[in-house]
């Protein structure tokens, strides 16, 4: 289990999100949109951005080389 | 001889020196030794250096205790003829919500104030600052018993009143939050930190001109005793509120660099809490019709002029992070209220759903704003729609929050837009802070703060459950009795409108 402070574009409050290290990318901006649902809609795609930089949502955790604690955000709209 | 021959009595200014500069020449121990830096604090210097200390007041003993027993008569009174349950019960439910908020962070942070004081009043570097950071003392001995007395006629009617008294006791996520900043401010600092954090930052830029304005809201209210209640405290904070300039022009004088850093941080820190208890206060549980100014407004108006002209008159500057200030203006308080009422349950107090007209008065305050926040109201309100009146968990948050390793309150600053978080890498250890100021405070000291685990890390190390309803009950101390709701169980008259009507309003 990899903890992760997620931020979702929209959102009042950052949240802490238990991802795996198999989980996919879009797994875990789905987890975190899940979790702010009752203050922001699930609409439309997203990019998460980690390090600042976009990810493939195709990718996993491990891949994209998130370590515990890190921050991640997830951002509306395609990616570029 | 004291008296004069012909009338016996010196006048008051011929004898209050003797009284409150009391200053001798040590003989069988250092100076250093006596006031020893890690009590009195830096800049170290020479008592001759601090001879000229001097405050305003100049309050002599038995001036102290007249005063002190009228304004006790005062407040007696006032309790006698509204202070019971009755009284209360006929006040807007959304403003005795605010009063839990206020009632619970008082007291005991007030008891932590007379640590402080007393610090000052053996530490402090002269002896007029020393005989005022006594009168100070027994203020805030003062302080702590009034919200405790008048709260407490009102448990056997709502235990959440309770925490009037049991909130600093709890690891209750704001209790953690509001004891770091206590325990710091007014428990672990020297005299001079204390002198200028306290007396100057805190008191005389924030907490006294907050109980001018909730006072002058309580009126409006009509909660008489409130009203009466911060109004007393008031007029003892401005009196010792002056112990802070006269502390902070000795050591701009001998360390200018110093003296800005006590300001730059400790503003941050107090600014932090203030948009939380007043901040909800003033833009969203006093009634519409009861508000005066927005929360905005009123730090402009009493905090922002006072401040910057105080930074003037010291030759100090703005705060480095003062654009970041300003955003927080417009954003923070709104962040954090958002957040707090999807996650209402961790907290003792409840909260109100501001409705279409709030939203528009809250959209004409915070034009820049506001856009971003509306559609998070409107999309609670919805779900409260499609709810049952009263089913509070229907429309309630059940992820795990994450918090500043700094403040220790949630990780709301920045905007909506892009959360102003960020991590650290420090000691082999990771941190997240709320804010760049935030973060630079822990930098400038961080042996001082890395040992201390937030809420998240806690659970992490097995410390507190995971299970948010766990960690309410067993780790927060909350009860159904006592953990937030809704006010009105999402039972608005706006909202059994017509859905038609809400989306025109809104």
């Amino acid at each position: 289990m990899i903890p992760l402070y997620g931020f979702l574009e929209g959102d009042t409050i950052g949240l802490l999100i238990l991802a795996q290290a198999d989980d996919s990318i879009a797994e875990v901006a789905r987890k975190l949109q899940t979790a702010a649902r009752l203050r922001v809609a699930i609409e439309g795609p997203v990019t998460v951005l980690y390090d600042g930089k976009p990810v493939d949502p195709l990718s996993t955790v491990a891949d994209a080389g998130m370590q515990p604690l890190a921050r991640f955000d997830v951002r509306r709209g395609p990616r570029a | 001889m004291l008296g004069s021959p012909r009338t016996g009595v010196l006048k008051r200014d011929d004898w209050l020196d003797l009284a409150r500069k009391l200053d001798w020449d040590l003989s069988y121990v250092s100076e250093k030794d006596a006031f020893p830096e890690i009590q009195s604090g830096r800049p170290w210097l020479p008592h001759a250096e601090w001879a000229g200390w001097d405050e305003p007041f100049r309050t002599s003993y038995p001036e102290y205790v007249a005063g002190q027993h009228a304004k006790e008569a005062s407040v007696a009174a006032v309790r006698e003829a509204v202070g019971r349950v009755e009284d209360y019960q006929r006040l807007p439910q959304g403003w005795l919500e605010g009063l839990k908020l206020h009632a619970a962070t008082l007291p005991l942070a007030e008891f932590a104030a007379v640590v402080g004081n007393l610090r000052a009043a053996r530490f402090g570097r002269d002896s007029a600052w020393r005989s005022a950071a006594l009168l100070g003392a027994l203020d805030e001995m003062r302080h702590a018993q009034i919200p405790l007395l008048l709260m407490h006629d009102l448990v056997r009617w709502d235990p959440q009143f309770d925490w009037t008294h049991k909130f600093f006791h709890t690891n209750n996520w704001v209790a953690i939050a509001a004891r770091h900043l206590a325990d710091e401010l007014l428990l672990a600092s020297d005299a001079i930190e204390f002198a200028i954090a306290t007396n100057f930052v805190f008191e005389t830029g924030f907490t006294n001109v907050q109980f001018v304005g909730m006072s002058a809201l309580a009126h409006g209210v009509g909660d008489k005793m409130f009203e009466k209640m911060v109004g007393s405290i008031q007029s003892d904070e401005a009196r010792h509120a002056q112990i802070g300039a006269p502390v902070l022009a000795t050591v701009v004088k001998h360390d200018r660099a110093y003296a800005q850093h006590l300001l730059d941080k400790w503003f941050w820190r107090s600014w932090l809490l203030f948009a939380v208890v007043t901040g909800f206060a003033m833009d969203y549980l006093t009634p519409l019709e009861h508000r005066t100014s927005s929360f905005k407004e009123f730090m402009h108006e009493w905090v922002l002029d006072q401040f910057l002209r105080s930074l003037d008159e010291f030759g100090l500057q703005r705060p480095w992070y003062w654009d970041i200030f300003l955003e927080g203006l417009d954003n923070y308080h709104h962040m954090v209220y958002a957040s707090a009422y999807s996650y209402r349950a961790s907290v003792w107090f409840n909260f109100v759903v501001p409705g279409p007209q709030e939203r528009a008065w809250l959209r004409e305050k915070y034009p820049a704003s506001w856009p971003d926040f509306d559609p998070i109201w409107q999309r609670i309100t919805d779900r409260w729609r499609a709810s049952d009146p009263g089913n509070d968990f229907a429309v309630h948050g059940t992820a795990i929050v994450s918090f500043c390793d700094l403040c220790q309150l949630v990780l709301s600053n920045g905007t909506p837009r892009a959360n102003a978080a960020s991590t650290l890498d420090h000691g082999g250890r990771r941190y997240v802070f709320c804010s760049r100021p935030c973060r630079w405070i822990f930098e400038q000291e961080p042996e001082r703060y890395a040992g201390h685990k937030d809420v998240v890390k806690r659970v992490l190390a097995g410390e507190a459950p995971a299970n948010l309803v766990a960690l309410v009950q067993r780790y927060f101390g909350l009860d159904y009795d006592t953990w937030g709701k809704d006010a009105f169980g999402g039972d608005y008259p706006w909202l059994a409108r017509s859905a038609r009507s809400d989306k025109r309003e809104a």
